[in-house]
């Protein structure tokens, strides 16, 4: 198992794929954390009559660094999903499935093994990912004379949660990658579903009744949840920096979020399974 | 035969939905021969080979390496290597890049890769991106893939495509000798000129099922030479005498036809009678021709054409 693993990881790095997407996750954390974080320390809330009041007045500094440093997880959880649609996609668009199968003709092993490479792919470009966000979005902190790191065990929990979402995404795009094998088809299915279709359905549900209690399952509002951000902040701020009525527990989304991440892996293994290989 | 693996194949089918693309195919490969695995275009060559190889779920039947279906092999690089398409590469991977990432699933070292694309013959190209190599480089590069671990089967699909005649001669001797050195090699090809010279047994199939099996020697039949002469009727007679067969060549010169490989003897018989010889030679058989009278019997006529193909229409 190691030694797939390993083949797998040779395979990710042996790319330029590899490269652009490390840079892409870098590139996306810093300039989602400077542009977000120079909304929240430059704007401010109206409070009528033309009064304003600074988010960095009413916002504690802790709750401040973790949405400037994350703002950008939307987008390094998408780029993570395309990471694990392609992982896939390329064995069947290049051809390549057949020489992997080869090597190892048991299927499940070979899933496994991506599932294995594919945690450690989207740490690493998590990691990256969080440098980006800490050093776009630090560098604003200290212009304001804000602390760039307050309470290092709290903050470094979020960091930890952001990474935990992003390789949970990544085996999500395992399972597309397997449902549809047309790698340019399960590319733009995997991103409308998660950019348009599943945030429309959350929406649209909330005019149900209980609806709302659906939608905190949906991978996205789970994510958010898992992120936990607003922490410790009082509910009616939370609610006007843009946090949703009842969220789930972080761990119970964080639960949840692993739950897909199972059943997107147990889908490609059992496809993977019967599949011919032309 | 000797210790080496065989592969068996056993009423190997496959349908899918009305097409009937493998119909329960049986035969054998010996170790330390190279077998060609012909039939034309749309046979069910490649279908085959993938079921064998465990890519392609069969119907019915099995195909084994060694006793065992390829699934069952815990390493199987090391047992079987599969050159299957040319064309099976990652664009943007280095073909070095490619050996190493099949290599590292069996703990194989890079030196054996680097050793590898140095017999194939692709060194100086390993480090550049597949993408741009040309057909005959990826016939190559999967060649060297299928011999990382150093395999007692070989099985390979169409390995000469794309190759300058360098190239086949080179493929011809190196897998003649591994066939020497006992290892057991199935070569695919829809032509059977292409391979002649190079395989020891042949398989054909038309529409999925088998039309012939056997040796090349089987393929040829019997030896057959031809002397020409102004007096055929006497030498006719001695040959006959002498208890060869003989029989009158069709155009009617004095020519005829001795069902013998030994030319000094004909020669010497003619000698003896006092007959002129103004011929005589070695009758090849015509195995393209053959090949064709078995792929394209009217109940073997490609089912995926529409017009039935026949040699002339070919040309």
């Amino acid at each position: 198992m190691t030694r797939l693993i390993r083949s797998e990881l040779l395979k990710y790095r042996s790319t330029r794929m590899s490269w652009g997407m490390a840079l892409a996750m870098f590139l996306t954390g810093a300039a989602f954390a400077g542009l977000i974080g120079a909304l929240m320390l430059y704007g401010g809330f109206n409070i009528g009559e033309g009064a304003q009041i600074d988010v960095k007045d009413v916002v504690p500094e802790l709750t401040l660094a973790r949405l400037i440093y994350t703002a950008g997880i939307q987008m390094g959880y998408l780029l993570s999903l395309v990471i694990g649609v392609l992982c896939i996609g390329q064995e069947f668009r290049h051809k390549t499935a057949a020489a992997t199968f080869l090597a190892e003709p048991r299927r499940p092993r070979v899933v496994l093994a991506k599932v294995a490479a594919l945690v450690v792919i989207a740490v690493v470009n998590g990691v990256l990912h969080l440098l980006g966000g800490v050093l776009g979005g630090g560098i604003l902190l200290a212009l304001n004379d804000l602390p760039v790191f307050p309470d290092p065990p709290q903050l470094l929990r979020t960091l930890a949660l952001a990474l935990l979402v992003l390789a949970v995404w990544s085996l999500i795009g395992i399972g597309f990658g397997v449902l549809i094998p047309n790698q340019i088809a399960a590319l733009f299915i995997a991103v409308a579903v998660v950019w348009i279709v599943e945030p429309l359905l959350g929406f649209g549900l909330t005019f149900l009744d209980g609806g709302d209690a659906f939608a905190r399952f949906f991978p996205s509002q789970a994510t958010t949840a898992t992120l936990d951000v607003f922490t410790g902040l009082d509910g009616e701020l939370a609610q006007a920096m843009g946090a949703t009525g009842d969220q789930l527990v972080w761990w119970a989304a964080a639960l949840v979020l692993l739950a897909y991440a199972a059943v997107m892996t147990a889908v490609g293994v059992l496809l993977t399974r019967r599949r011919d290989i032309a | 035969m000797t210790d080496g693996t065989d592969i068996r194949i056993r009423g190997l089918t496959k349908r899918y939905g009305d097409l009937l693309a493998v119909d329960s195919l049986s035969f054998d490969v010996h170790p330390g021969r190279i077998t060609g695995f012909l039939g034309p275009n749309g046979a069910g060559k490649t279908t085959t080979l993938r079921m064998l190889l465990g890519l392609v779920r069969p119907t019915a039947g099995e195909g084994l390496i060694g006793g065992v279906r390829y699934e069952q092999l815990r390493e199987p690089l090391r047992v079987v290597g599969a050159a299957l398409e040319a064309t099976s590469f990652h664009p943007g991977r280095s073909g070095r890049n490619h050996l190493r990432v099949l290599a590292a699933t069996h703990g194989i070292p890079d030196s054996r890769v680097d050793e590898l694309l140095h017999l194939v013959g692709i060194p100086a190209a390993a480090d550049q991106r597949a993408g741009g190599y040309s057909m005959g480089m990826r016939q190559r590069l999967g060649l060297a893939a299928a011999l990382l671990g150093d395999p007692d089967v070989l099985v390979l699909d169409e390995p000469s495509n794309g190759l300058d005649p360098e190239g086949i001669r080179w493929l011809r001797r190196f897998l003649r000798h591994l066939a020497d050195r006992g290892k057991t090699i199935l070569v695919s090809s829809h032509l059977l000129s292409e391979v002649e010279q190079t395989v020891d047994d042949v398989v054909i199939i038309a529409n999925g099922h088998l039309v012939r099996q056997g040796t090349m020697d089987e393929l040829h039949g019997e030896p057959w030479a031809l002397v020409r002469t102004s007096e055929a009727a006497r030498l006719a007679e001695t040959l006959s005498g002498a208890g060869l067969r003989v029989e009158r060549d069709g155009d009617g010169d004095g020519g005829l036809r001795v069902q013998t490989s030994d030319l000094v003897r004909v020669g010497d018989l003619a000698l003896g009678a006092g007959v002129p010889v103004h011929e005589l030679r070695y009758l090849r058989t015509d195995l393209e021709r053959l090949y064709f009278q078995l792929t394209e019997a009217p109940e073997n006529v490609n089912r995926n054409l529409d017009v039935p193909t026949t040699p002339e229409a070919a040309r």
